[in-house]
């Protein structure tokens, strides 16, 4: 502890500087501590904090902010944040010492700290609880779920699959209130905008939506869906309501061509195939060309992957009558993907109507199905020209990411698993805000999957369906009707069917497109 | 501790039959028993015969023959062995003759012989008596009055039964008892030499004498007597407190003052008792040790000159008493138990574990962030740094504190602010200097905070310059009602059970104004009854009896309201019948509040008696079937608790009535149930009740769930149990859209991990002998809170649960040398075995490990030292432990 006589000068001149004090008081502080008590003075010690400051000299003919000063060039605590706790509370700049009872070589606590004051930081926390609701939707993640209302299982998975493309939202979002062009019937556009609001009032509430408009007027148009049974409206089959509802898009949101940035539902979701059709006995062959919105995964014996599913729906027997022959023979017809979509839609021919039964049966077989699709081998020989390029571009855009990994070890196929699901989301990102560069971002023919529709049960048309859709977190929520859960893509994987859990029925991927670099 | 049973008739004799003439009875005898003659060996027939014989002979009429006759019997029966199974063998033989014997008593005269006489038929009534009868005590008082003992322990014992029903008799119908007590003192050095004190104890207390125990104590079997007083007397529903002053005397007696001191604080007036322990000795190191115990149990003392003459010694025992040295020991424990690191909340809710959930979003919630200010507080509870609010502040000016306390919104700054306290608490001299900045905030909420933060600083310790009341004297009278609160709830926190008068004053005069906003004087009203808890105030009951009359209908609806009764009823808190004449003030109040009063005030004044006709009284206000929606059923649910937590077999049967309650009662029932069960088991996870309320925990009813979740961390609370962290963990994921259940899983899972496992909440200390009413009081508060958890812990009360603090102490055991610096030794903590009323020297403890100290001890933990190097200066190892060389130690 520094002595009274060391501290002196430095005191004095911290004293000085002090407006409103005197040289007297100053002159008191000088004298030294050590001296015995003198009438008018008394030694107390000081305790502040975890320090005692012994012998401190109290002139009791001063005021008590000259006691203070004091402390201040002890401690660095200015004397309006001093608190000294004398009888029956604290010490009054004010006060009177023969009052307050202070006795020589008196212990007292002095409270205040040189420390600066809190102050609240300009710009407060944003909180949750203060957003609208809306705006709550982010914060928590993901958007709400839907109500089921009396078997509507099968429409909320395929509204909420639905809902996880961006381009379809956007394009939604332009659509007119009023019937425009023609062609297109009231039910039509009534439907498409039941779709729109539903979607709003998805991304808008935190709590579940009821999907009642959208129901009825998807019933309305398509009347199958109102089928009832004992007065209850049946479980439908979601791959109906699936496609049923993205032909009705199709027709309604493509007859606009005046916005460029809002992409035709084809370019979305359509998928053009050229067909050879061939007969093996006459040898005649035609090609064809159609354009269809998912295709098939056709389940037999020895499909145990989507590819060979894919790879059997693409190529069929049919049999017709034969100009040459004259007679019907079996004609193979063999189809390539033209052109493809920004989302491949997979579908699962999971059901077969079973005559004896009379009702759609399941098939329950595992059929796994990747994260990653790539239709390359699907595609025609001149699709396959125009995707080198870009596929190159994508594969060196990998490469550069996790070039060390993947030259340094024989990349496990983990890596591989994580870089192509991150940089799939990193496309996914810049296509919301940049889709005017389209023409700089190709298509390659790889596909990341988003959404999976899943059925559980033995029928079509009884059983629950769920849709699974990944986040832009990478997380999945499980959309059980208004009972939104988080999984993890394991799980997502567990839905390839052989069990009585849920299997997919529906696979919606996205493509990844590569960058040009310039 | 029932009064020994008469041992029933061996054999269905009829003493009450005209007895035959002894010849015919023996010739008819023989006839009939020829048979059975025959099994008896040799040596038995001659004795059976030679016990006849006897017989015939004290009828005789010489009295010389009576009198050989009498002497041989006397033999016979007195060199008889006996075993559990069988009567001995001349008592057997001699049975049929007892009837002829008895008849010729009545015909002999007033002699010797008479008396002698009648000492056989005393010793013959105990096989033989009817019970009801009494007839051994009847014809041990016309006996000879010899040595008791030598008839044996059995016939002892059934004579002390008989008195226990002869003197319940002669009192009833008035006769004079001296003889009895004659008896009674006779029996009472018998069993007193020979092992048997309950037995003795039974008795003194059947003949309502237990004074007469003192004398026959010594030293051998004081220590034995004494823990049987001190368990009775749990059992007991009215002056339990007569065998507890016994025990008190006989330990001052002996000189066992540490274990005198611990019955004085158990003790109504214990302030006299324990001066009287204090002055009982000169040992400074002694006093020492008493100074921590008295500061454990929170009882506000000022050591006087008659305690200590010294100054400097006065200064070192005052020193220990206002608990200065609390802080510093448990940071010793933590130190050494390697716990200091700070931990974040992020630390205990352990995302990673979960599946999936857990999606945090990048925006602050706060809720959660509030939570997350709690957990932080309760976690790092005492050791002086944390990672949200001390933490940065040395390092930059700035303080990201502030920021932290910033990312609270509104009450939650308070909440934010006050949580430094906690992590600071006990430590004053750097804890106010930490929280002073913050009381220059030009932010009420903070300010308010930093009040309530400096009460809890405080709370437990005092010091001779009164800071925190200095300081928050300044701010009760500001406008802002936070503020107010703010210092009026730390005062509370910070003195309570000081009893300090001046608080009364200035409390009760916001008490009294008719201006102050409901919650002010709700929070007074609450500051107070902590302050005089279980003073039995009149002046202080009778302003918020006022308070509470005055109260118009829309303010008595107001949810916060329920805490008034509480306030009134922690006055009484343990005081039982002194309760009743504020109790019958309440049934003039409001029908509102009235029975809920009522309810409230009984449970409180009978908490922790384990009074059984109050739980039988709170059950059957729980059958009852309410039709106005009144809730006076739920204190009644926690009263249950409160009284039966008294001791181990009570609170077991109440856990299973609460089961009960949960099947059959209402939802304002089963919404109290778990807080119940909470309390009765707190700090204390027994498997059983964690099943319940993990059950509980799912359940459909919001309010019964979240109470569920709370509770889960009351009863974990300060073990960092590993199943109910699980527990949580997993509740965190089911409840992770439910803002109000996830904020009760943090402030569980805090709790769980308080103290980083260092600290306890239960209110029992001193081997669950004492309870300190501070931290009972404390609790009681927060769970009457808990019952309407929406509009208070979940709304803007939440610094309520600050009141917790009153309950939280170090579950340590931590040695200190002669100088009071901590000394490592080993020690023995295994499980607590009751040994009350065991003979011998029974090991107190099973399933032991052996560490050195500093240790934690868990519920129902005993601890004993390993060494016989050092002797301790108190019997129950627990908190701060004096050790002293064992002078006779020898190093080997």
């Amino acid at each position: 502890m520094p002595t009274g006589e060391l501290l002196s000068p430095l005191l004095l001149l911290l004293l000085l500087s002090r407006p409103g004090l005197s040289i007297s008081s100053a002159a008191v502080l000088i004298s030294s501590p050590t001296s015995p008590p003198v009438l008018g003075r008394i030694g107390v010690s000081v305790k502040w904090q975890k320090e005692v400051f012994p012998g401190i000299e109290i002139d009791t003919s001063q005021p008590p902010i000259v006691f203070k000063s004091q402390l201040y060039t002890l401690t660095g605590v200015p004397p309006e944040r001093q608190k000294i706790m004398v009888k029956g509370g604290i010490l009054k700049d004010d006060a009177d010492w023969s009052t307050l009872g202070v006795k020589d070589g008196q212990k007292l606590m002095m409270i205040g700290t040189a420390d600066e004051i809190v102050k609240a930081p300009e710009k407060g926390p944003v909180f949750v609880e203060d957003l609208p609701e809306e705006e709550q939707v982010v914060a928590l993640g993901h958007s709400a779920g839907l109500y089921n209302l009396g078997n509507t299982c099968y429409m909320n998975s395929t509204l909420q699959c639905l809902h996880s493309v961006p381009e379809l939202k956007s394009a939604l979002l332009s659509y007119p209130d009023t019937v425009r062009g023609n062609g297109i019937d009231q039910a039509s556009h009534n439907l498409t905008l039941a779709t729109r609001n539903t979607f709003g009032d998805l991304d808008q509430s935190v709590r579940p939506v009821a999907p009642l408009q959208f129901l009825q007027t998807l019933r309305k148009k398509y009347p199958q869906f109102a089928q009832q049974h004992n007065n209850v409206y049946m479980q439908q089959d979601a791959e109906e309501c699936w496609t049923q509802l993205v032909y009705t898009l199709s027709q309604t949101l493509t007859s606009d061509s005046s916005e460029s940035a809002v992409l035709p539902m084809k370019q979305l979701f359509g998928i053009d195939l050229v067909s050879r059709v061939h007969c093996a006995e006459s040898g005649e062959e035609s090609t064809e060309t159609e354009s269809v919105y998912s295709l098939k995964c056709h389940i037999s014996q020895d499909v145990n992957h989507l590819h060979e599913g894919i790879k059997h729906g693409l190529k069929t027997e049919l049999e017709k009558a034969s100009p040459t022959l004259g007679r019907t023979a079996v004609y193979t017809r063999e189809s390539r993907i033209n052109e493809l979509p920004r989302y491949l839609t997979v579908q699962f021919v999971r059901f077969f109507w079973k005559r004896e039964s009379n009702q759609k049966a399941k098939i329950l077989r595992k059929v796994d199905y990747p994260l990653e699709l790539d239709v390359y081998e699907f595609c025609s020989d001149e699709l396959k020209q125009k995707l080198q390029a870009p596929r190159q571009m994508l594969r060196d855009a990998e490469n550069a990411k996790f070039g060390l990994k993947a030259h340094g070890k024989a990349s496990s196929s983990k890596e591989n698993e994580e870089s192509s699901s991150s940089a799939g989301e990193s496309s996914s990102m810049d296509i919301d805000k940049a889709e005017s560069y389209l023409p700089k971002k190709q298509l390659t023919g790889v596909y990341d999957l988003v959404a999976v529709l899943t059925h559980k049960g033995r029928s079509a048309d009884s059983g629950h369906y769920v849709g699974w859709v990944k986040q832009d977190d990478g997380k999945w929520i499980e959309f059980d009707d208004d009972n939104p859960n988080i999984r993890k893509e394991e799980d997502i994987l567990k839905l390839s069917g052989g069990g009585d859990w849920h299997m997919a029925y529906i696979c919606l991927y996205k493509a990844r497109m590569a960058e040009s670099k310039s | 501790m029932s009064p020994p049973e008469n041992p029933s008739p061996a054999a269905p004799a009829e003493p009450s039959q005209p007895p035959p003439p002894a010849a015919a009875a023996t010739g008819k005898g023989k006839k009939k028993d020829e048979k059975k003659d025959d099994d008896l060996s040799e040596e038995d027939l001659a004795l059976k015969e030679q016990l006849e014989l006897y017989v015939v002979r004290a009828q005789d009429a010489d009295p010389g023959v009576q009198k050989l006759a009498l002497e041989s019997m006397r033999q016979e029966i007195r060199s008889a062995t006996s075993s559990m199974t069988s009567v001995p063998k001349p008592l057997k033989f001699l049975r049929p003759h007892f009837g002829t014997l008895k008849s010729y008593f009545e015909t002999m005269p007033e002699s010797e012989l008479k008396k002698y006489m009648a000492d056989i038929l005393s010793v013959l009534a105990l096989t033989m008596s009817i019970e009801g009868e009494r007839e051994s005590l009847k014809y041990r008082l016309l006996g000879s009055e010899g040595d008791i003992g030598s008839w044996g322990h059995e016939y002892v014992r059934n004579l002390a039964g008989e008195i226990a029903q002869e003197f319940q008799k002669r009192q009833d119908d008035d006769l004079p008892i001296d003889a009895l007590m004659e008896l009674v003192q006779q029996i009472i050095s018998f069993h007193m030499k020979h092992n048997a004190e309950p037995e003795a104890v039974d008795l003194l207390m059947e003949v309502e004498d237990l004074d007469l125990l003192v004398e026959h104590v010594d030293a051998t079997n004081y220590k034995r007597a004494c823990l049987y007083l001190c368990s009775s007397s749990k059992c007991r529903t009215q002056d339990d407190s007569l065998a507890l002053d016994i025990a008190y005397t006989i330990y001052l007696k002996f000189g066992d003052l540490a274990s005198a001191l611990r019955i004085a604080l158990k003790l109504e007036k214990s302030l006299q008792y324990v001066k009287q322990v204090y002055t009982a000795t000169d040992d400074l190191l002694l006093k020492k040790q008493f100074s921590y115990l008295i500061a454990r149990h929170g009882l506000v003392m000022e050591i006087d000159d008659e305690i200590a003459a010294d100054d400097n010694d006065k200064e070192v025992l005052q020193e220990i008493v206002n608990n200065t040295k609390l802080s510093e020991g448990y940071s010793t424990l933590a130190r050494d138990i390697e716990v200091m690191e700070p931990k974040s909340p992020e630390d205990i809710y352990k995302v990673h574990l979960i599946d999936g959930r857990g999606a945090s979003s990048s925006l602050d919630s706060a809720r959660q962030n509030l939570a997350a200010t709690f957990v932080n507080a309760f976690v790092n509870a005492g050791f002086g740094q944390d990672k949200l609010m001390t933490a940065p502040s040395d390092s930059s000016s700035s303080g990201s504190s502030g920021n932290w306390l910033f990312k609270n919104k509104e009450h939650g700054k308070a909440s934010a602010a006050a949580s430094l306290g906690m992590i600071l608490l006990w430590d004053t001299d750097s804890g106010l200097a930490q929280i002073d900045k913050y009381l220059h905030s030009n932010d009420t909420h903070v300010v308010a905070g930093a009040l309530l933060g400096i009460g809890i600083v405080t709370c437990g310790v005092k010091s001779d310059c009164d800071p925190a009341f200095a300081i928050l004297m300044e701010y009760i009278g500001k406008d802002d009602s936070n503020i107010r609160i703010g210092a009026i709830l730390g005062l509370g926190i910070a003195y309570a059970g000081s009893q300090k008068e001046e608080l009364k004053m200035h409390l009760s005069a916001v008490l009294g104004d008719s201006q102050s906003p409901l919650e002010v004087l709700v929070f007074s009203a609450i500051a107070l009854g902590l302050v005089f808890v279980g003073s039995c105030n009149e002046e202080i009951a009778q302003s918020i009896i006022f308070a509470l009359m005055e109260r118009s209908e829309a303010e008595l609806a107001e949810p916060i309201i329920r805490l008034l009764p509480v306030a009134l009823g922690l006055l009484y808190l343990g005081k039982q019948d002194s309760v009743e004449a504020t109790a019958e003030v309440s049934k003039t109040f409001d029908e509102k509040i009235g029975k809920y009063c009522d309810v409230t005030l009984m449970s409180l004044a009978y908490a922790g008696t384990g009074n059984v006709l109050k739980v039988q009284k709170l059950l059957g206000i729980c059958s009852q079937h309410l039709e106005k929606g009144e809730t006076h059923q739920g204190p009644a649910v926690l009263g249950i608790a409160l009284i039966a937590m008294a001791e181990e077999l009570g609170a077991e049967m109440a856990v299973r009535s609460l089961e009960r309650l949960l099947q059959y009662g209402e939802q304002n029932i089963r919404r109290a149930v778990p807080l119940a069960l909470g309390i009765l088991c707190i700090s204390n996870p027994k498997v059983n009740v964690m099943d319940t309320l993990s059950r509980l925990s799912h359940d459909a009813d919001a309010d019964v769930s979240m109470a569920a979740i709370i509770s889960l961390g009351l009863i974990g609370a300060g073990t960092n149990n590993a199943r109910i962290a699980g527990m949580l963990r997993n509740l965190s994921s089911y409840y992770y859209k439910e803002a109000a259940h996830l904020f009760c899983v943090r402030i569980a899972q805090g709790l769980v991990h308080l103290g980083k496992g260092l600290l306890t909440l239960s209110p029992y200390h001193s081997d669950r002998f004492l309870l300190s009413p501070m931290a009972l009081g404390g609790l009681v508060t927060v769970l009457h809170a808990c019952l309407d958890m929406k509009s208070t812990i979940l709304g803007k009360y939440h610094y309520i649960l600050y009141i917790i603090v009153l309950a939280m102490q170090p579950r340590m055991l931590l040695t200190v040398d002669e100088d009071l610096k901590p000394l490592s030794v080993p020690v023995r903590v295994g499980q607590a075995v009751d040994v009350v009323g065991q003979a011998g020297r029974p090991k107190t403890i099973t399933g032991f490990q052996t560490h050195s100290t500093p240790v934690l001890l868990a519920a129902g933990e005993r601890a004993e030292l390993a060494t016989e190097k050092y002797i301790p200066l108190t019997p129950v190892l627990e908190g701060f432990v004096i050790l002293k060389k064992n002078p006779e130690y020898h190093e080997e």
